[in-house]
């Protein structure tokens, strides 16, 4: 196993969380960790970055992820995370 | 607005273009203007603080010591007082006992330890928490009237200079005391080094037994010989860029200079001054000079130091005696300062374990008092969060070991009580995702009752850090613990990722990190586990850390066995959530803060019912 790679703490946006790595051989779940952020000095793009635990992972290498993001394709992801959180609550409300 | 000939948006005080925001507010308002802000701020009261511009004034605060405490406990501070070397002279522990009397109090007690407490850090210094803004100026003049400061303690800048804290009295190869205090006096407070791209630590050691922890500090001055026109001559090794924080953990490294006491000063103003220029003020996570030494190599730092940063002749490396280093070594004599030891003056000095770090301040009073009456009234910090009371006559040893204050406080204490370590927490810090220190009380307590060490182990040192900003030092323990969370019986809960087999010594090592997530209440069990492995596979008198260096990870893996046992964790659920992790109404709403400087809430909107 080795040492994590993303900073975690009190300020990182999810810290638990069950994710999946998919390839074409095999599918990894571990536990893990996601990250929206930006530089705090000239801030000229939005973070966002996953890493699953490495400790849960037999064929990956630790690694995290990350994608660099203009203003406006963060809150594209938003958007969209909203409209499925809603789908996905409303669903989750229908079923109770 | 842009300036023309540098094409800079901010020009700082030193003429070097300043990056936006952090930068910003630095070059604004910084260094010792900062005080009379701070001043008139204390006078008119919290409210007097424009609620936009609080993260500004937060930031500039830490150049005074003070650090905003976390969510639900907004209007307090902590404080740190930097006590170089971790020195106090005599009289100023009482100031110290009294001013967390008077006003480390909060609006809820901790359970372990009440209120009013004094944690002694892992960088020497003292913390103080709960004060409120309107009472800094009464305690910057109690503090100042002693002698004592918390400038600079915190903040982009040298930071509290660490060693062996004994330094001056107990044996030395060379002496380090009048290098820190050199250090000290012409680096604290210099405008040339009040604003560097981030933190500065610098650690000196004189003795033998690597006590100051060198290999973890930006800068390190460790005693070496060279022979330099025939003649044996005694000062420092150089080495730079080690640090634990974030996820790259570094040693310092040789930069192959040699420098004799009496310019050890200009050698760390050198690198100080070359860390200003060249250290990367864009990104302060790449910031550290750990990183300038990874992208440069050792060569070119020493060359450019050399040739832009001192106008003497840099001596290569001398002959260190790294072979001599138990502190924090995981090896077979204790790694510590703890008990009885003889000073070079035929005096002696003892060493009290304090458990993480933590003493109420009735207990720090009558530490004044012990010191006082026994020795010479100086109390000495060490950086595994305990304390030595100096200048003891043999004659007077028995008495004092039979005081009341020693069986709280052991000079002889079990090796789990003696090897705990811990950082703040959720307690107070904004950083940490778990509870920490009243977490690795019940830890030591614990294991003392119920597990065994094997034969001979004399020390086991267990770390716990509240996230990955390792202030709690994990990486150099025999088990590191860090903050996380995981999902137990479908909750979440704190968990905490575990690390095996660090320390410091001739040849330091960095904990492999084994095992992660694992729930906060079934960490003794693994280590009870893991100690019972350690028993039964251990080869002749092998340490543990010889243990662990001898297996690969896989294996390491498996000799982590989280198990459920007699030992119950009060804070298994979120603490960070909470506005006190033990207040009973936990919740962010049932927080009284912000508060007044009476301790008053201050209501921010009208009641609702």
């Amino acid at each position: 196993m080795s040492d994590r790679l993303l900073s975690v703490n009190a300020y990182t946006t999810l810290d638990l969380l069950e994710g999946e790595a998919e390839a074409h051989e095999f599918t990894e779940s571990a536990y893990a960790v996601v990250n929206a952020t930006a530089p705090r000095k000239n801030p000229d793009h939005v973070k966002l970055e996953l890493e699953l635990d490495n400790a849960e992972l037999d064929k990956l290498p630790a690694h995290a992820d990350r994608v660099r993001l203009t203003p406006e394709q963060a809150r594209t992801i938003a958007a969209d995370l909203k409209k499925y959180a809603n789908r996905v609550e409303d669903n989750l409300e229908d079923e109770e | 607005m842009v300036d023309a000939e540098t094409d800079c948006l901010q020009v700082g005080p030193l003429g070097e273009c300043m990056p936006t925001d952090v930068e910003n507010w630095k070059s604004e308002v910084y260094g010792n203007e900062i005080r009379e802000h701070l001043m008139e701020f204390a006078e008119e009261g919290w409210e007097s603080i424009p609620e936009d511009e609080h993260d500004a004034w937060f930031e500039r605060f830490k150049w005074w010591g003070l650090y905003h405490q976390r969510n639900g406990q907004e209007s307090y501070f902590m404080m740190r007082i930097g006590t170089p070397n971790g020195v106090l002279k005599p009289g100023q522990t009482e100031v110290v006992a009294e001013i967390a009397d008077e006003y480390a109090r909060g609006p809820a007690q901790n359970p372990e330890f009440g209120d009013g407490y004094v944690d002694w850090t892992t960088r020497q210094s003292i913390q103080l928490h709960w004060i409120k803004l309107e009472d800094i100026p009464e305690i910057f003049d109690k503090l100042e009237a002693n002698g004592l400061s918390t400038q600079q303690a915190c903040g982009d800048s040298w930071r509290n200079i660490v060693g062996n804290p004994m330094a001056g009295k107990a044996p030395e190869f060379v002496d380090a005391w009048p290098v820190i205090k050199e250090l000290n006096e012409t680096f604290k407070g210099d405008d040339d080094h009040a604003n560097l791209p981030r933190k500065w630590k610098v650690s000196v050691t004189g003795s033998p037994d690597g006590s100051g922890q060198g290999d973890i500090n930006d800068l390190a001055l460790e005693p070496a010989y060279k022979e330099i026109d025939g003649e044996e001559v005694r000062g420092f090794n150089v080495r730079v860029g080690g640090g634990l924080s974030r996820k790259e953990p570094r040693l310092a490294r040789d930069i192959d200079v040699f420098v004799r006491p009496e310019n050890a000063a200009d050698v760390a103003g050198g690198i100080s001054a070359l860390f200003r220029e060249h250290g990367d003020r864009e990104d302060r996570y790449n910031a550290r000079i750990k990183f300038l030494v990874d992208e440069w190599g050792t060569e070119k730092m020493r060359r450019v130091l050399q040739e832009e940063f001192v106008d003497f002749e840099l001596e290569s490396a001398g002959e260190d005696i790294r072979e001599q280093y138990t502190y924090n070594a995981g090896g077979e004599e204790h790694g510590d300062l703890i008990g009885v030891h003889e000073q070079r003056d035929g005096n002696y000095y003892v060493g009290l374990n304090v458990l993480v770090g933590r003493m109420g301040a009735d207990d720090t009073l009558e530490l004044a008092a012990i010191a006082e009456k026994y020795g010479s009234g100086e109390v000495r910090i060490s950086q595994r969060q305990n304390v030595m009371i100096t200048d003891i006559p043999e004659a007077a040893l028995d008495d004092l070991l039979d005081e009341p204050l020693l069986a709280d406080y052991s000079p002889d204490p079990h090796p789990f009580m003696r090897g705990s370590v811990a950082c703040t927490g959720t307690e107070f810090c904004s950083l940490s995702i778990v509870e920490t220190k009243n977490r690795q009380v019940r830890y030591a307590r614990w294991l003392k009752e119920n597990v065994e060490l094997p034969d001979g182990v004399a020390d086991f040192h267990i770390h716990l850090s509240g996230c990955t900003a390792s202030c709690a030092q994990p990486q150099i323990a025999d088990i590191s613990l860090r903050g996380m969370k995981t999902r137990k019986n479908g909750e979440p809960v704190e968990a905490l990722d575990i690390g095996l087999g660090g320390g410091l010594g001739e040849n330091p090592q960095f904990a492999d990190w084994v095992g992660q997530r694992v729930p906060a209440d079934e960490v003794p069990g693994a280590i009870e586990n893991l100690l019972a492995t350690f028993e039964a596979n251990r080869e002749g008198g092998e340490t543990f850390r010889e243990f662990i260096a001898r297996h690969d990870e896989a294996e390491l893996e498996a000799f982590i066995e989280p198990e459920e046992t007699s030992y119950t964790d009060p804070y298994m659920h979120n603490t960070k959530m909470t506005w006190y992790p033990y207040a009973e109404e936990d919740g962010m709403d049932a927080s009284p803060a912000p508060t007044d400087g009476e301790g008053n809430s201050i209501d921010a909107t009208p009641a609702d019912d």
